[in-house]
Parts: C-alpha cells; sequence; structure tokens
C-alpha cells in the first residue's frame, strides 16, 4: 500500500510537468487548430537554452527567466515564418509542417548542443532526499511540482482574468465572432504560440534537472498526445487532468505490469492507454463532440 | 506530347483507356526501362548504392501514398509495418529455413494483415485521432514487441545478423549492390504497375471516394469500413515488400532501421513529391535522396573550415529534410508531380501560351 501511495505521488509529481507541456499543447490547438508534433523540440529547445544561460552563471531564476523572454520570442518569430500561411489548410498539411519543424529544430539542438547528456552544473536543487510518513522523495520532484502548479495557476489566471487570455478564449470559442469584435486573431496566434513555447521550455528544464537533459528528453513531447487525448484536444482542465494521469499511468505500469514483461512497458503504456480512449471516448473527458454532415 | 496535335478520336474503349496514348509515351517509357536496366552497366557502385536507396524509399512510400494519398488514412507508423516485412523475412530465412521469396510472401502476408489490426479503430475515428492510433501502431511493434520480444528470438540480443550470401533465390546468392538493384528495380516495378492498374478498378475509385468525402461515399453505397480496412492490408503488403526487399542490403536488421522518424520521412517524401500521385512517389524519393546525397558532396570542402559539419552530418541531413518539407509545403504545396505536370503542359503547348 505504500508503495502504492508512492508511486501515484510521485506520478502526480512528474504529472504535473507533462500538464504543464499538455497545456501549451491544447493552447495551441484551441486557438489555431494546430496539431502540432513538435512539441518535444519546444521542450528540448527551452530546456538547452536554460542550461546555457545558467552554465555561463546566472543564477537559477534569471536563466529561467531569460529562457522565458527567449522562447516568447522564438515563439513569436516561428509562428510568423512557418504558422501563419497554415491556418485552414489540410490536416496533413498543418501536422507534417510541424514534423518537418520538429526534425528541423531537432538537427539545431543536435547540432549546436551534440549529443552527451549534460547535467546542470551545480546542481540547482539540493540532493538530499525528504520524508513524509515513511515515504521519501527526492527534493527536485517537490520543487517541479511546487514550480509545475504555481505556473499552472498562473495560466489559468491568464486565461480566465486577463485581456489577451480573454481574448484568445474568444477566438478558440468562435473565430468569426472574435474578429468581429475587434479581437486580433494573428496576435492570438502569435501569443499561443509563444505561451506554448515557454511552458514547454519549463517543462524541459525541470525534466532536465531530474535526469539530465539530453536529446531524448524530446520523447516528453510524444507522451502530451496521449495527454490532450485523454483530456480532449481542446480542454484546457483536461491537458492537466490528463497530464497527471500520464504521469501516475506511468509509474504504476512500470512498478505493477512491467515485471511480467520483458522491459520497455513504461514508455509504451500511455500509447496503449490512448487507443483505448479514442476507441471508447474519441474526444476525450472534455473535448467537443463533433457531429459531422455532408 | 501526351495530347494528339488535333483532338483526341479514339475508336475503342480499350484505346480511350491505354497507359500509353502516343509512340511518343512509349518510347519515353521504353527509354526509362533501358535507363534503368543498364544503369549498373556504366554506373560506379556509388551510384548504384543510392539507387538503391532510391528504390527502398519509393517502396516505401509507395504504401503511405496509398494510404494517405488515395484513401485519405494518414499514418505516422509506417515504418511498422516495413519493419514487420522485413522481420518476418529474415525470420523466415534464417530460422524457419524457407526459401527467400516464400519468405518474403509470408513477410508481405504478415504485414498486411498487422496493419489491418491497427486499421480497425479507423471504422470509428478519424482525422487527427487515426494520425494517433497509426503513431501508436509505431510504438506497441517496433520500440515494444519487436524490440524486447522478436530480438530475443534465438537468443541475439538486438538484431539479427545476416551475413552476405544468406539471402539466396533459386540457389544464386544475393549479395552485392548491383543483384539487390536488380531485384529492387524488378519489385518496385511490379509494385508501381499493380497499383496503378488497382487504383483505375473499382477498389481504386472507393478509395479516391473514400478519400473525397467519407460520408458522401457511404451514401453512395460504398462499405467504407470495409474499403479503409481493404486499403490498410494493401499499405501494409506494400510496406512488407519493401522490408523485404531492405534485407538483402542490410548486414544486420535491428529495430534502429525502422524508428519513428522514418514514418514521418517518407510522409515527407510523399508531400514534397505530390500526394496523391504516383508520380510523386517517385519524384519525391529520387529527390530526397539525391538532394541529401549532393549535400553530404557540398559539405565534405567545407569540412576544412568546420570540421563539426562531418561528426554531425545526420544532424544536418534531418535539418536539410525538415526545412524541404515546411518549404514544399509554404510554396510548393502540391509536390513536385505537380511542377512535371505543369511543365509538359507548357511544351505540349509550345510555343502558344494557351
Amino acid at each position: 500500500m505504500r508503495i502504492f501511495v508512492e508511486l501515484v505521488l510521485s506520478g502526480i509529481m512528474v504529472g504535473s510537468i507533462y500538464a504543464l507541456v499538455a497545456l501549451g499543447w491544447t493552447l495551441i490547438y484551441k486557438c489555431s487548430g494546430v496539431l502540432n508534433l513538435a512539441m518535444g523540440e519546444l521542450t528540448l529547445i527551452g530546456a538547452y537554452v536554460c542550461l546555457t544561460y545558467y552554465q555561463w552563471g546566472f543564477p537559477f531564476p534569471v536563466a529561467v527567466l531569460a529562457m522565458l523572454i527567449t522562447g516568447f520570442i522564438l515563439g513569436l518569430v516561428t509562428e510568423r515564418l512557418f504558422l501563419r500561411r497554415m491556418i485552414g489548410e489540410p490536416i496533413l498539411s498543418v501536422i507534417m509542417i510541424t514534423a518537418g519543424l520538429s526534425f528541423f529544430f531537432r538537427a539545431v539542438v543536435g547540432f549546436v548542443w551534440g549529443t552527451d547528456t549534460v547535467v546542470f552544473t551545480p546542481p540547482v536543487f539540493p540532493q538530499e532526499p525528504l520524508r513524509f510518513f515513511s515515504m521519501v522523495f527526492g527534493q527536485i520532484y517537490i520543487w517541479s511540482f511546487v514550480a509545475a502548479i504555481l505556473l499552472l495557476l498562473v495560466f489559468v489566471w491568464f486565461f480566465a482574468r486577463s485581456r489577451w487570455g480573454l481574448s484568445m478564449q474568444a477566438t478558440a470559442d468562435d473565430e468569426m465572432a472574435a474578429l468581429s469584435l475587434g479581437v486580433s486573431a494573428k496576435r492570438v496566434y502569435a501569443l499561443a504560440w509563444a505561451i506554448a513555447f515557454m511552458a514547454a521550455g519549463v517543462g524541459g528544464t525541470l525534466l532536465g534537472n531530474i535526469n539530465g537533459l539530453n536529446i531524448s528528453v524530446g520523447y516528453l513531447g510524444l507522451l502530451v498526445l496521449p495527454a490532450v487525448v485523454l483530456g480532449g484536444l481542446n480542454s484546457v482542465p483536461g491537458a492537466i487532468v490528463g497530464g497527471l494521469a500520464i504521469g501516475v499511468l506511468q509509474n504504476l505500469s512500470d512498478v505493477y505490469i512491467g515485471p511480467l514483461t520483458q522491459g520497455g512497458v513504461k514508455e509504451i503504456a500511455p500509447f496503449v492507454f490512448m487507443i483505448a480512449v479514442l476507441l471508447i471516448r474519441p474526444y476525450g473527458l472534455w473535448g467537443w463532440v463533433r457531429i459531422e454532415r455532408v | 506530347m501526351t495530347f494528339r496535335p488535333s483532338g483526341v478520336y479514339h475508336q475503342t474503349y480499350a484505346a480511350s483507356h491505354a497507359w500509353w496514348q502516343s509512340n511518343f509515351v512509349r518510347a519515353k517509357m521504353a527509354l526509362l526501362v533501358v535507363f534503368v536496366a543498364t544503369l549498373p552497366l556504366y554506373a560506379s557502385l556509388y551510384v548504384v548504392s543510392v539507387a538503391n536507396i532510391v528504390l527502398y524509399t519509393m517502396l516505401s512510400a509507395l504504401g503511405v501514398q496509398l494510404l494517405t494519398g488515395y484513401c485519405g488514412q494518414i499514418t505516422l507508423g509506417h515504418a511498422a509495418f516495413i519493419a514487420v516485412g522485413a522481420y518476418v523475412t529474415a525470420m523466415g530465412v534464417l530460422f524457419w529455413g524457407l526459401p527467400y521469396l516464400v519468405a518474403a510472401i509470408l513477410g508481405c502476408l504478415v504485414a498486411g494483415l498487422w496493419s489491418v489490426v491497427f486499421g480497425l479503430p479507423s471504422a470509428r475515428i478519424k482525422g487527427f485521432y487515426q494520425i494517433m492510433t497509426t503513431m501508436a501502431a509505431q510504438f506497441i511493434t517496433v520500440d515494444f514487441i519487436i524490440t524486447h520480444y522478436v530480438s530475443r528470438v534465438g537468443g541475439r540480443e538486438h538484431y539479427f545478423s545476416l551475413p552476405p550470401g544468406t539471402i539466396t533465390i533459386g540457389g544464386w546468392p544475393v549479395d552485392s549492390e548491383i543483384k539487390v538493384y536488380y531485384l529492387a528495380a524488378a519489385l518496385t516495378f511490379l509494385c508501381f504497375v499493380a497499383l496503378a492498374n488497382l487504383l483505375r478498378t473499382k477498389v481504386g475509385r472507393a478509395w479516391i471516394a473514400i478519400r473525397d468525402n467519407d460520408i458522401a461515399a457511404e451514401a453512395m453505397g460504398v462499405n467504407v469500413v470495409a474499403y479503409k480496412l481493404l486499403a490498410f492490408f494493401a499499405a501494409g503488403v506494400l510496406a512488407g515488400v519493401a522490408g523485404a526487399v531492405w534485407i538483402p542490403s542490410l548486414l544486420f536488421v535491428s529495430p534502429e532501421h525502422f524508428q519513428l522518424s522514418w514514418s514521418l520521412w517518407i510522409v515527407g517524401v510523399i508531400l514534397i513529391g505530390g500526394v496523391g500521385s504516383l508520380h510523386g512517389v517517385a519524384f519525391g524519393a529520387i529527390f530526397v535522396t539525391v538532394i541529401l546525397e549532393l549535400l553530404k558532396l557540398a559539405v565534405i570542402p567545407l569540412a576544412e573550415f568546420y570540421p563539426a559539419l562531418t561528426e554531425r552530418f545526420l544532424y544536418v541531413k534531418e535539418a536539410a529534410f525538415g526545412l524541404a518539407i515546411v518549404l514544399f509545403l509554404l510554396y510548393e504545396p502540391k509536390g513536385l508531380a505537380y511542377r512535371w505536370q505543369q511543365l509538359k503542359n507548357y511544351f505540349n503547348l509550345w510555343p502558344f501560351a494557351y
């Protein structure tokens, strides 16, 4: 029982990072209808940029802040150069342009920063584990959890209260109505990419602190897909719940189903789960149910 | 010269449906066959090996073109079915003692059936959700079943080694690039002809109807689910052919050859070539492979000034490919096949503009 609780809790902690990245994905989809396969590469870029600033000697919070600014600018540039013309194009074109971007970004990261695993030195978070009720957690997980939850709250506030957030919601809800009320759709799309870049960067930085940073951190971008499918593609709370659920699912399947197989369950369980969700409830927990007519 | 100078006057249905309608086209195709057949006689071994990659890419992309370009079912997991074809063929030859051709046919059938398994969800879902299931097929097949189970058959870790001479056709070992080239060229030709003809039948028209509007197709009496599954089967068989053809040129088969990036790569190839066109498969495969080889040649002199270019050439290649997809989608969304058509039309009417 103790192991179970521990697994669930640490799953939620890692899952909160997934939730952060999934939120960025949902945001892009909600606002502009672009299905983004390059999310993992956005996390990679953010993480490496932050690491570079940190190695230049900036304190960690300053490095994160600088990374956020860089991510914001990169997001605006990416949207302007590549995505703006693709609004309303067929799904294959849109998804493949993000696939093309993911090839390009990953190659750039690999070319600039190499393939070896690098760690944040000196370590950002204290190494010794914390104990709660005889359960042991690395401090880094706690801090990641706190940071992710804090950011999620900021995002939720941003959408519910701020002017820009409201204009994003309006565009997602009904683009024509929003346009006629004076919302600039172009600005909304650009902002969605900028925020997604920032969220992914924070997620990547936190994961890089846990396991060290190499090109396989980009795998996170694929894990986001089961999370958003579970939550419903265009639901912000769905993305958060989906991310947490995928984190828990990975931990549980690794420990309980893993020994029955020859390995690799942890990587595969989210996708098997995703197929099950797709067959039973394709629109996820809170996604929109589309009714199609000819 | 596709059109006759003064209009089209066919006297029989057979003549109006003929593939090659004028002597000019017939001569052109004959020239192509002669060129392909004699290429190894005067080209260097390097050119032949590049041609092998082109042929493998074409065969891989053919199934994707069928599914995505003609039936509208986007697939991002096609490498999984190529892997099934390659692995079943390799296991047939290595462990079950089957002749290569029998093992290859078995591999194609198994790949087709495996593809149908992952096509089943298409009865209920489409669009993005369909894409996600094909992607899951990739991970479940290659990263789980093949990496952790199939690769351990026979007590070897991670890969099956295939020393040259293992693969024989009727006592003839397929052990050099040139022999692989002839095998691949023959099978590619066969697959292109088979698919081109299949697309002109009832089945092909049903697929195209599903691609254009599945609900309307259903209303017209097309059994959408059955034809979608048939498309998955046919695409799986084509992937199996690609896998079976690829293994004679490999020294070992390993899951590394069939990663997600290869699935995305072959979708990129049909996008560059042109979606919904068989010419597109050929043009895309040739363009991508040749451009990347030229890039390699261009990098060699530059490496003197910047050695990282050769050490990390893999990344240069991937960046170029990613950029090529993006630029084609932005500036030439119909692909090279469309440009080819435009070029032909221009010369058909030359010297008049219209």
